[in-house]
């Protein structure tokens, strides 16, 4: 489980997180949104213990600590691509504090392998991750996530730059994970897309908390319209599903 | 047996030298073997009596030298030398001791005939070196880690005569004497520093000027030069000279600034000497230089082509630098 | 234009390294036995093994105390180079980094400059140590002037040209006012293992053994230094920890080579490509390998520079620059290739 309590975190003076409380029980599915700037990766950031906080962060009570890696994986918006990396070397990466040398290797490779095949990249492990698609990327950022064999798995963005196809799957794959007991943060844009498969949403603007519920409640309360600075229009479809579309206001440029 | 050999050799030289007393009487002795004795006492007594310094004596090996600040010791007379300096070359072959040469650095060229080699005197190559067999080195202190050389050639029993340059014209006499006793060729060394000295003291008498030349020695056509504290400086100091570049001598503490065109011209040199003659420049070059005209070494056509080498070695060669000093400044 | 697909199979690692080792035993022994000199082959062989030798007492100085050594410490410079060329490459995310980035080879030249300028005919002894302190001294100073953004790659790499650019004019001048020593520093400067002797191999070997100690162990660690500073955190990895210790180890390394032999450049760029061009492998658990495959090189370039012009020698940076530059070219074909 993750408590967060009372947690802050400021830049230059500015406060981007401002006591944020609140818990996360394992193996639920958690969804971050909010407008740009509302603090939502600076939230995972602190979680990965990346900035000096004050308040506290505990996982299982134990307050953030070195070797989280073991336990906390992270799937960036934006990753950094070396040259002349093969797919699998990519993955590999995943494991590089974890194994030693001699028999934990082979472990640690026989491990690697396994996450290969289980997401359906055993094809392109020879190949460069500096040429496969979007797509592609994504599921090899999430196995190299998976090889760390990880508790919680928190997730920046993980379908922005996604065609509509590549974002069920992905967000299949990561469901698929939480069925097997990850804890899974994400924080997304599309609140649409996330009140489809996080159980529950919190609405982050200005480095607080402003609505945390079910995927139901956070959709269907009056402020969320507040949340985005925005006209928006909720419906609900026949067949259950509720949308969220921004109102478009001629003329509106700022 | 050995002993007999340069005692008889000794007794030789000394003859030749004393040919010009006519001592006749000494001719006479030579054929009486058994007053081989006799001549012998006399030897001993008229070198003492007429040579009271052992300038002359044959060199005694073992020998200890010190050169440059460090110690050789030579078993034998060398009779393999290897030269990395050109002024050493010159100066073995003008003492006589050619036949010991076994090989040069590719830059000795003086004599013609000099067995040159493809040795480095900059960057010596300790193992190409040893590959040749020699029984002596000369190697200069400012070449590549001179002295690691020294130590290598020395742990492989190859006697090493460290070098300096000359700062001075007694520096060279002083080379060429220690090259002498190394090569036991003293008094071809003695004679060769003396004719020097004479050729050296009629060259300047002759030239006593009552007014000061101002000259300016050019090293390149970037105007660098060479300063009075330079082995060549001297040289002009010798003859009374004023060196233009003097007064830029606090900018290089070798004694080779670079001089401003605007200096140079407004120093009006009388004289001007191509060092560089040998990379193409010549009168014709200096007075088509812009600004230069109003110069009067320019104006008077006293400018001096050099020839390659001379000025910049030292060794015998030095007084025909002399020579040419002379001529431009008559 | 039909996009190649291109398949990738990272050799084996120990075989490599394997491989390698050998390769550089096998060029170590035809380097001690080519010279001017020519020694019997078994004499040498039985001189190596310690047994009683065939050959003469000269022949055996020459081979224990002059070419050994040197063939010792090109060994230890080659590994020395290629080694901290990688890893600068990496925490540089540059494949054209090279060692003496951050001002190393600046303050290196400025330290010899000083020292042949001050101590007269008895600089060769402290030559070595003037130069390491400048190399080192440099690479403080780059930190130094880099001030709060000395994690970043980019400010660091800045900083170190104004820095090297402030030694190399510092160390003109002297040459300009000491018109003496310009042939002893730019003979310097050219890169030399003319003449090595058993005390400069020990401390060099000292340095440089525990500085690639240092690399090697922390090698699986450098490649989180490729990917953004997130998700190196999001491994296990303290990016600007494992920087500092990337860069000083390597550091070290490159300054206790640089003041035994001068500068000796395109090793540290030019191995780390070519041996991921044979391995396949990216990372840097290939570190080993690179420092193997370094030190062979550079043995094999000073067999040519006292060979190839003998009697003369050529000084090494020209055999690594004549190696280097083509392949330099090769590498741009690569990469404008792979990016098209």
């Amino acid at each position: 489980m993750i408590k967060v309590e009372n947690l802050s975190v400021s830049y230059s003076d500015k406060d981007v997180l401002n006591s944020i409380t609140l818990e996360i029980p394992d193996g639920s599915w958690t969804c971050i949104v909010g407008p740009n700037g509302a603090g939502k990766t600076t939230f995972l950031m602190a979680l990965l213990g990346m900035n000096a906080y004050s308040g506290s962060i505990k996982f299982n009570g134990r307050e953030v600590f070195k070797d989280m890696h073991r336990n906390v994986a992270f799937v960036p918006q934006r990753p950094q691509i070396p040259l002349g990396m093969t797919v699998r070397e990519y993955v590999g990466l995943g494991r590089s504090k974890i194994d030693g040398w001699g028999r934990e290797r082979r472990i640690g490779r026989a491990k690697i392998y396994q996450t290969l095949e289980e997401t359906q990249l055993i094809g392109m492990q020879n190949q460069l991750v500096t040429q496969i698609s979007g797509g592609e990327l994504q599921r090899v950022l999430i196995a190299r996530a998976l090889v760390q064999e990880p508790e919680i798995m928190l997730l920046d963005e993980p379908t922005s730059a996604l065609d509509l196809h590549h974002q069920i799957t992905t967000l299949n794959q990561i469901e698929i994970l939480k069925d097997k007991g990850v804890t899974i943060v994400s924080t997304m844009h599309d609140i649409t897309l996330g009140a489809m498969y996080a159980e529950r949403i919190i609405v982050m603007q200005n480095g607080k908390v402003l609505l945390d519920g079910s995927a139901a409640e956070v959709i269907h309360s009056n402020e969320l319209k507040s949340a985005f600075d925005h006209g928006i229009s909720v419906h609900t479809l026949k067949d259950g599903h509720t949308v969220i579309t921004a109102n478009k206001i001629r003329n509106e440029v700022i | 047996m050995r002993g007999e050999d340069s005692h008889l050799g000794e007794f030789l030289r000394f003859r030749e030298t004393l040919f010009l007393r006519g001592t006749t009487e000494l001719k006479k002795l030579l054929r009486a073997k058994a007053l081989i004795s006799a001549v012998f006492a006399t030897f001993i007594i008229s070198n003492i009596i007429l040579f009271p310094t052992s300038a002359n004596a044959a060199s005694k090996y073992p020998l200890v030298i010190t050169s440059a600040g460090f110690q050789a010791k030579i078993n034998e007379k060398p009779t393999r030398i290897i030269s990395l300096s050109p002024s050493s070359t010159e100066i073995l072959f003008a003492i006589g001791a050619g036949k010991q040469v076994l090989a040069v650095d590719d830059n000795s060229n003086y004599p013609l005939n000099v067995p040159k080699s493809q040795l480095s005197g900059f960057t010596p190559n300790i193992e190409a070196i040893v590959a040749l067999n020699p029984d002596l080195v000369i190697l200069q202190i400012d070449s590549a880690k001179s002295k690691s050389v020294r130590d290598s050639l020395t742990k492989l029993r190859i006697p090493v005569v460290m070098e300096k340059s000359a700062a001075k014209i007694s520096d060279t006499y002083n080379e060429i004497e220690l090259l002498g006793k190394v090569t036991d060729r003293s008094s071809a060394a003695k004679s060769l520093t003396t004719s020097m000295k004479k050729r050296i003291t009629t060259i300047l008498s002759a030239s006593a000027k009552k007014e000061r030349y101002r000259f300016f020695h050019e090293l390149d056509n970037t105007l660098y030069s060479a300063t009075s504290k330079t082995f060549i400086g001297n040289v002009y100091k010798d003859f009374g000279l004023t060196n233009v570049a003097d007064a830029a001598s606090s900018s290089d503490s070798a004694g080779y600034p670079q001089l401003s065109a605007e200096y140079l011209i407004k120093s009006n040199p009388q004289i001007i000497f191509l060092a560089d003659a040998q990379y193409g420049e010549t009168a014709a070059t200096v007075k088509a230089r812009q600004g230069w005209q109003g110069i009067d070494a320019v104006t008077n056509s006293k400018i001096v082509e050099l020839p390659a080498d001379i000025p910049s070695r030292w060794g015998p060669r030095i007084v025909d630098f002399y020579e040419i000093v002379a001529k431009a400044i008559k | 234009m039909k996009l190649e697909m291109q398949q990738i199979k990272p050799v084996w690692r120990w075989q490599v390294n394997a491989v390698f080792g050998l390769a550089l035993i096998v060029v170590s022994v035809v380097a001690i036995s080519i010279g001017p000199v020519s020694l019997n082959f078994n004499g040498i062989i039985s001189t190596m093994l310690g047994r009683d030798s065939l050959l003469t007492d000269q022949e055996r100085t020459l081979l224990l105390e002059i070419r050994l050594p040197r063939v010792a410490l090109a060994a230890l410079v080659g590994a020395a180079l290629a080694t901290s060329g990688a890893v600068y490459q990496t925490v540089f995310r540059n494949p054209l980094a090279d060692p003496y980035l951050l001002g190393a080879a600046a303050g290196a030249g400025l330290g010899a400059t000083i020292a042949i300028t001050n101590t007269g005919k008895s600089f060769s002894v402290v030559l070595p140590l003037f130069a390491f302190l400048g190399g080192v001294l440099a690479v403080l100073a780059t930190f130094l002037v880099a001030g709060k953004f000395y994690t970043d790659p980019s400010s660091l790499l800045l900083s170190g040209i104004a820095v090297g650019s402030f030694a190399t004019a510092i160390q003109t001048f002297l040459q300009q006012k000491n018109s003496a020593v310009l042939r002893p520093v730019y003979s310097w400067i050219l890169g030399e293992l003319t003449v090595a002797d058993w005390e400069s191999v020990k401390w060099a070997a000292i340095y440089i053994i525990f500085a690639l100690g240092v690399l090697v162990k922390i090698s699986k660690l450098l490649d989180g230094l490729m990917l953004s500073d997130e998700e190196a955190f999001s491994l296990g990895i303290s990016p600007n920890r494992i920087r500092m210790i990337a860069v000083g180890a390597a550091t070290l390394a490159t300054a206790t080579a640089v003041s035994v032999s001068g500068l000796i450049g395109f090793v540290g760029i030019v191995v780390p490509h070519i041996v991921r061009g044979i391995t396949k492998k990216a990372t840097n658990r290939a570190l080993l390998s690179i420092a193997l495959f370094g030190a062979a090189f550079l043995v094999l370039a000073d067999l040519g520079a006292r060979t190839l012009i003998a009697p003369a020698e050529l000084p090494i940076g020209v055999i690594t620059a004549f190696i280097g530059a083509p392949f330099f070219l090769f590498i741009l074909k690569a990469k404008r290739g792979r990016s098209q």
